[in-house]
């Protein structure tokens, strides 16, 4: 690994880099995540770093992760965000709810789908809320992460969050799939 | 099917350009409430209303409300195919193409266009575009390359359409997991293009199998194709100068996958055998064979749970197992049948083996086909699964059941297809729990179930 990590380190040329990331998201450990993390503002290889990044069992990653929300932008943060959610890092709630207000609608898009993810009573009431704001542009996605959200809390059991939830999708002005998804999952929390 | 406005000959009026918000006043109307609001401003009643018999569904045509309206995604050769036979569907309607390549959008709306006699098909460049502006599309055709089936089903099933997705229909088991889950959240209809499970021939080696004919069944063989490897290319082809947005947008192709030079021998479907687009000569016909013997023996619920290691470049040979006992074992050649996507399912009583080509399964005894037809008809009485794959999908779309070839099928039958690459990559053998839905012990295996997406695609 420590080659793998010295091939980053250098100038190698950007294929081999891509490869030793490639490699890194096989057998890498927490040894390779700092020098990961460098990369996740890298335009070039900021998904290669979460590549190896987002398979490594360990919470180093989820703490390189949240640092690089306040330090990249645009689709760069767009993919940091995704690879919280793929973690489903619960840590990460805090700055991914305030990423909700962000003016870049992507952003906006990304974080309340991991936050949808991870799921959690915050989680819900800040999605309700976000869904009651939204422009209608946004409404869908952030209906999506509700009904996630719904998921996640049917999952743990909590019906009655689940059900408002459900509730709050179902009358939000969304297409009649949502509205199909909602009415679904409100009996699944009876 | 649709509730999107139609012209006087019921096909579905294209809306390629929708009118900025203001001017259409529209954009928080539903089609019912526009429809309710211009008839009072006296809009619609001032005009003659001519309606032709083919939009009333005389003159055996289908009515345009039972319609289904369809739009596609990334079709190529194999997507022509589909959608000639979906277009020869009296009830469907084909009005939009969606394509990162300029010449194949245009192909396509050539094709649709002349068949309809009209100009009327739409082209899309940009998935996300396609699938916000035509809410009129009911179901999707997606014969893209494998890098973009699961991820471009997972959108279009989030905005409201059923999906028909080309195999193999995942290139990760995440990925799979992730189509199970939308169309669960959304209660969307989807079949994955496994045809061969929509089949007489086939249908009768499974009935024959399922009926216990073949006595307790011990070993099934499934075919995988006897081109490229399962080992993967990693390569990059020499870099060409990118073309123009429009012509080919290499960003768009390349999708979800690891960014990499452009050079035109990819967009022209020399992606196969690459690490980032394929899924391997076990992927290639294993997405039909696996499904077909796992469907067969009533494993169309779970995956394989061990995967034994062959020592050559294909797996062919492999032996897998699963829990039921039953074992399926890779075949590349024509030891065990002639032709293509070939399967053989033998038991204590008996086997039958069949594949592309057949007039009819190769048996043990004749006495097995005595009845072909009527297992047949019996399973299509059964089932309510026609003899035809995307008849099966139209009328799901319509009645809501479950098709054949349903996300769960698709989901359990490529994650065996993934965990046989993923045993021949690591080179040993796997064992794989499908309630877990992780492999035992094996913290390599495990990272390789996903595959981070490239910015900004999130499925």
């Amino acid at each position: 690994m420590s080659k793998l990590i010295a091939v980053l380190e250098s100038d190698a040329p950007h294929k081999e880099k891509v490869d030793a990331c490639r490699q890194l998201g096989l057998v890498g450990t927490k040894d390779a995540v700092p020098v990961l993390a460098e990369l996740l503002g890298d335009e070039k290889l900021a998904h290669m770093a979460r590549y190896a990044l987002e398979p490594i069992p360990d919470p180093v990653v989820d703490d390189a992760l949240r640092d690089a929300l306040g330090q990249v932008k645009g689709r760069l943060l767009v993919g940091v965000i995704a690879s919280i959610g793929v973690r489903r890092d619960a840590k990460a709630v805090k700055p991914l709810v305030s990423l909700l207000k962000n003016a870049d609608a992507e952003v906006v898009r990304a974080a309340a789908k991991t936050l949808g993810r991870i799921g959690g009573s915050e989680v819900a009431d800040e999605l309700k809320q976000t869904l009651a704001d939204a422009p209608g542009a946004l409404r869908p996605a952030v209906a999506d992460a509700c009904l996630g959200c719904a998921e996640v809390l049917l999952a743990a059991d909590k019906r009655t969050e689940a059900a408002a939830m459900y509730q709050s999708v179902a009358q939000a002005e969304l297409p009649k799939h949502f509205r199909v998804a909602a009415a679904q999952g409100a009996i699944q929390a009876r | 099917m649709s509730k999107q406005p139609r012209s006087s000959d019921g096909r579905v009026s294209r809306q390629r350009e929708p009118l900025p918000v203001e001017a259409a006043g529209t954009s928080s109307l539903s089609r019912r409430q526009f429809l309710r609001r211009a008839a009072a401003a006296g809009g619609l009643a001032a005009a003659p209303f001519i309606i032709p018999a083919s939009a009333r569904g005389q003159d055996g045509a289908v009515a345009p409300s039972e319609r289904i309206v369809l739009g596609g995604i990334g079709i190529g050769g194999r997507g022509s195919g589909d959608l000639n036979w979906m277009m020869g569907e009296k009830d469907v309607q084909f009005v939009a193409v969606c394509d990162a390549k300029k010449s194949q959008r245009e192909k396509v709306k050539k094709m649709v266009d002349g068949r309809y006699g009209n100009s009327d098909c739409a082209t899309y460049r940009d998935i996300r575009e396609f699938l916000a502006e035509r809410e009129d599309v009911d179901a999707v055709l997606i014969a893209t390359g494998d890098r973009w089936h699961a991820l471009a089903s997972v959108m279009a099933m989030r905005a409201g359409k059923d999906v028909y997705s080309e195999k193999p229909s995942c290139m990760t088991i995440a990925e799979g997991r992730a189509v199970v889950e939308t169309a669960r959240r959304y209660g969307r209809i989807y079949q994955t293009g496994t045809q061969r499970l929509s089949e007489a021939k086939f249908t009768v080696a499974n009935e024959l199998l399922r009926t216990g004919r073949l006595g307790k069944v011990h070993t099934v063989r499934a075919h995988i194709a006897p081109w490229d490897a399962a080992e993967m290319n990693y390569d990059w082809r020499p870099a060409e100068p990118e073309p123009s947005r429009d012509e080919v947008d290499w960003d768009q192709w390349l999708g979800p996958c690891p960014w990499r030079p452009f050079n035109a021998a990819y967009v022209r479907g020399g992606w196969r055998g690459y690490y980032d687009f394929h899924t391997s000569c076990i992927g290639e016909w294993g997405a039909h064979t696996f499904a077909q013997c796992q469907v067969a023996i009533g494993a169309g619920d779970t995956s394989a749970i061990e995967y034994q290691y062959v020592n050559n470049p294909t797996g062919d040979g492999m032996v897998t197992k699963f829990a039921n006992g039953i074992k399926m074992i890779l075949s590349r050649g024509n030891t065990w049948w002639r032709g293509s996507c070939g399967v053989r399912y033998e038991g204590t009583e008996g086997w039958v083996a069949v594949a592309d080509g057949y007039a009819k399964p190769e048996v043990s005894s004749p006495a097995l086909l005595a009845d072909s037809q009527k297992l047949v008809e019996d399973y299509t009485a059964r089932t309510r699964h026609p003899m035809s794959h995307v008849r099966d999908l139209f009328d799901c779309v319509k009645s809501r059941r479950q098709t054949v070839a349903n996300p769960e099928v698709m989901y359990r039958s490529m994650t065996t297809v993934h965990a046989a690459n993923i045993c021949m990559w690591l080179k040993r053998d796997l064992k794989y729990d499908p309630v877990k839905e992780e492999f035992v012990d094996d913290a390599e295996a495990n990272r390789l179930r996903s595959r981070a997406m490239r910015e900004p695609w999130i499925i």
